[in-house]
């Protein structure tokens, strides 16, 4: 076992050093330190043990390959072997970042829906960039989100169990995170770290876990051998359509008893079926990450903010008229218009935010005329200008910041290929 | 946002840290002083675990027996609410005795009563003698007991006069004894220890074949390398022998 102290100087594998400032925190493996990188302060993950060489290789192969996307909180340098172990130097996790498990502890709460489906999208992301670079995860759990409760921003750590697909770190993640194949004594890769998104995703948006209802909770010893059954061999979504032995019991998960019913169809049409026998038992039937970001846009399309009680809530697209789903005002409201883009219907109202891409800035957003109450208008938040063409086939630019009035039969391309239409 | 504001925390287990705590005559003087001392400063770091833990909530028992054993309070604590009450060493090793008394509060109608269930205990015991009781029946109970089967079980043998075999007995297992040869190694090994099987034993096990007692006793052997005077008990294993020649 090796501690650094103040002070201490530790080489870099690609030359220089770094100088220990202090202990930021400790873990299982290793400890994390604050440390001077050429008077710039980084951090240090330090191993109590130094794991073997395939380890230290693997972790060399990801510092020069680069983080897949900046929601990673990912190795940048590692050391020499020296002091009885090694380590590696990441960025410093910015302090406005809270880890999952505070938010499931209901210690942090996301400020908004909105905040709370960014930071769905940005994972959904960062694992897609994650598999689109051949790797896998291994031991995806709730320590490993860091998520800032505002904007929905999420910052992924522990990143050095991080191994191309089909090798195993022999660092396995907690049975309640992990595909029942991989409880079962099976190799992580993109398959199971895809049902260990689902898992991640249910517990963001409903605060409890998929598979924990009345069957697991009755039981008064989770030993190994139960949760090799309960998350393994005899896994039940606690809202399976059939079996209906393991469902959320009131007065312990009341998290997703209360918000079940206010998430969209399609969001829990979408979890049942991820966790269906069917898909549990058949890795190849996992939802792509792409297939989730799709849900969860549309999700997200469907979240406007109530014109009567000016809170945020889900809405039913499929219906003409909005029922709002804040039980004080539960108020009835219609859209002004809606945004017809590909397959997505987006709802128009006042103050709603617009993403036509996932990448969680918004593209527009919908305000009133200044002179004109009754008038709405889609102001440009993008960086560049819009082309619209309006019913009578003039054709109008759109400025970044610029406006055009919501007003049926204008056709808008944002670039990128999306475009859209105005409809009723 | 009142919809958001609502949420409450995810239904917690439970996770007991059992202390059971040889204060038999022998044990009078620095060694007890060590034990209190070591065990005082530990609780605030299983308290930090357990409030940092989406899994389960830890909670600490103490169970002391020389001539006789007793509880140091009647349930279960919160670390953050268990004022350690310094033990005093005096009388003989009745062993077998704490065996019964364990295995009676290992139990739903005893310690393990939490409503949204528990994981298995951890079980630490501190000897530094060998029993001076009939130990066989009460120990053979207590192995019965599924509570005890699925425990994290932990001895730390205290100087050389430690009755190894028994300590391998309770542990099912002579990896799983730690032998401690000065005061310094006590306090840090009790460190160790309680939090080792602590963070393990209170986290959903991991995916895949080690145990969470195999991933405890690895730890803490690889901890032990760097404390003088621990050591991880000798392989020589005599039990099997046992029998034969009984
Ligand atoms: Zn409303």
């Amino acid at each position: 076992m090796s501690e650094l102290k103040k002070g201490d100087k530790i080489s870099l594998a690609i030359g220089g050093h770094i100088t220990i400032i202090k202990e930021l925190g400790r873990g299982g493996q290793g400890i994390v330190y604050l440390v001077d990188v050429n008077s710039q302060q980084m951090a240090l993950k330090w191993y109590l043990t130094p794991p073997d060489d395939a380890f230290y290789q693997n972790l060399q192969h990801n510092v020069q390959q680069g983080a897949p996307s900046d929601a990673f909180l990912w190795p940048k340098y590692l050391t020499k072997k020296e002091k009885g172990s090694y380590g590696y130097v990441m960025d410093l996790r910015p302090s406005n970042y809270y880890e999952f498990g505070n938010y499931l502890l209901a210690k942090k709460s996301f400020k908004s829906f909105s905040a709370m489906l960014a930071a769905a999208m940005k994972i959904c992301d960062g694992f897609m960039m994650l598999h689109r670079f051949g790797y896998s995860y291994q031991d995806l759990n709730d320590g490993n989100f860091f998520i800032e409760p505002t904007t929905g921003d999420v910052l992924i750590c522990d990143n050095d169990n991080v191994m191309p697909q089909g090798e195993k770190s022999g660092i396995m993640g907690k049975a309640r995170y992990m595909a029942p194949e991989v409880v079962a004594g099976g190799i992580p890769d993109k398959y199971s770290d895809r049902y260990s998104l689902s898992v991640i995703l249910f517990m963001l948006f409903f605060a409890n876990h998929p598979l924990e209802g009345a069957k697991v909770v009755a039981c008064p010893c989770l030993t190994e051998s139960f949760e090799k059954k309960f998350y393994g061999s005899e896994a039940v979504f606690i809202y399976d359509e059939k079996d209906k032995s393991n469902l959320p019991v009131r007065g312990v998960h009341q998290n997703v008893i209360r918000r079940w019913p206010i998430f969209p169809q399609l969001l829990k049409d979408t979890f049942r079926e991820q966790f269906s026998q069917e898909t549990l038992k058949n890795k190849n039937n996992r939802l792509i990450e792409q297939g989730w970001q799709k849900i969860i846009a549309t999700i997200r399309d469907s979240l406007v903010i109530c014109p009567i009680c000016g809170e945020e809530t889900f809405v039913d697209l499929t219906q003409s008229e909005y029922t709002c789903m804040n039980p004080n005002c539960a108020g009835k409201f219609k859209p002004a218009a809606i945004l017809k883009l590909g397959l997505r219907d987006i709802p128009i109202l006042p103050k709603s935010s617009l993403y036509i891409d996932n990448d969680n800035i918004p593209d527009a957003k919908v305000v009133r005329s200044q002179d004109d109450q009754n008038l709405l208008l889609i102001q440009n938040l993008s960086a560049s200008p819009w082309i619209a063409e309006t019913p009578s086939g003039k054709i109008k630019t759109v400025e970044a910041n610029g406006f055009m009035p919501v007003k049926v039969g204008i056709k808008v391309s944002f670039g990128s290929g999306n475009k859209a239409e105005i409809i009723q | 946002m009142s919809l958001l504001d609502e949420v409450v925390s995810v239904p917690r287990r439970t996770m007991v840290l059992f202390f059971v705590i040889d204060t038999s005559g022998s044990m009078m003087g620095n060694k007890i002083g060590a034990v209190n001392d070591a065990v005082v400063n530990v609780l605030p770091m299983l308290e930090e675990i357990s409030a940092t833990n989406p899994d389960a909530e830890i909670k600490v028992a103490a169970l002391e027996f020389s001539s006789g054993t007793s509880w140091l309070y009647s349930e279960p604590k919160l670390a953050s609410e268990f004022v350690w009450q310094d033990v005093t060493a005096s009388g003989l090793t009745a062993f077998g005795e704490a065996c019964t008394e364990l295995s009676s509060k290992l139990s739903r109608s005893g310690f393990m009563k939490s409503a949204s269930g528990s994981f298995a205990p951890a079980i630490i015991l501190l000897s530094d003698g060998a029993p001076t009781d009939n130990y066989e029946n009460g120990l053979a109970k207590l192995k019965c007991n599924n509570w005890f089967k699925a425990a994290i079980k932990i001895a730390i043998a205290i100087g050389d006069d430690a009755d190894q075999n028994v300590l391998k007995e309770f542990t099912g297992n002579s990896e799983a004894v730690f032998t401690v040869h000065n005061i310094d190694a006590l306090k840090q090994i009790i460190r160790v220890v309680a939090v080792t099987s602590s963070q393990i034993g209170s986290k959903s096990s991991t995916a895949g074949e080690t145990t969470k007692q195999e991933q405890v006793v690895d730890e803490i052997k690889d901890a032990v390398d760097s404390i003088d005077g621990a050591e991880v008990a000798t392989a020589v294993d005599s039990s099997s022998y046992k029998d034969d020649w009984d």
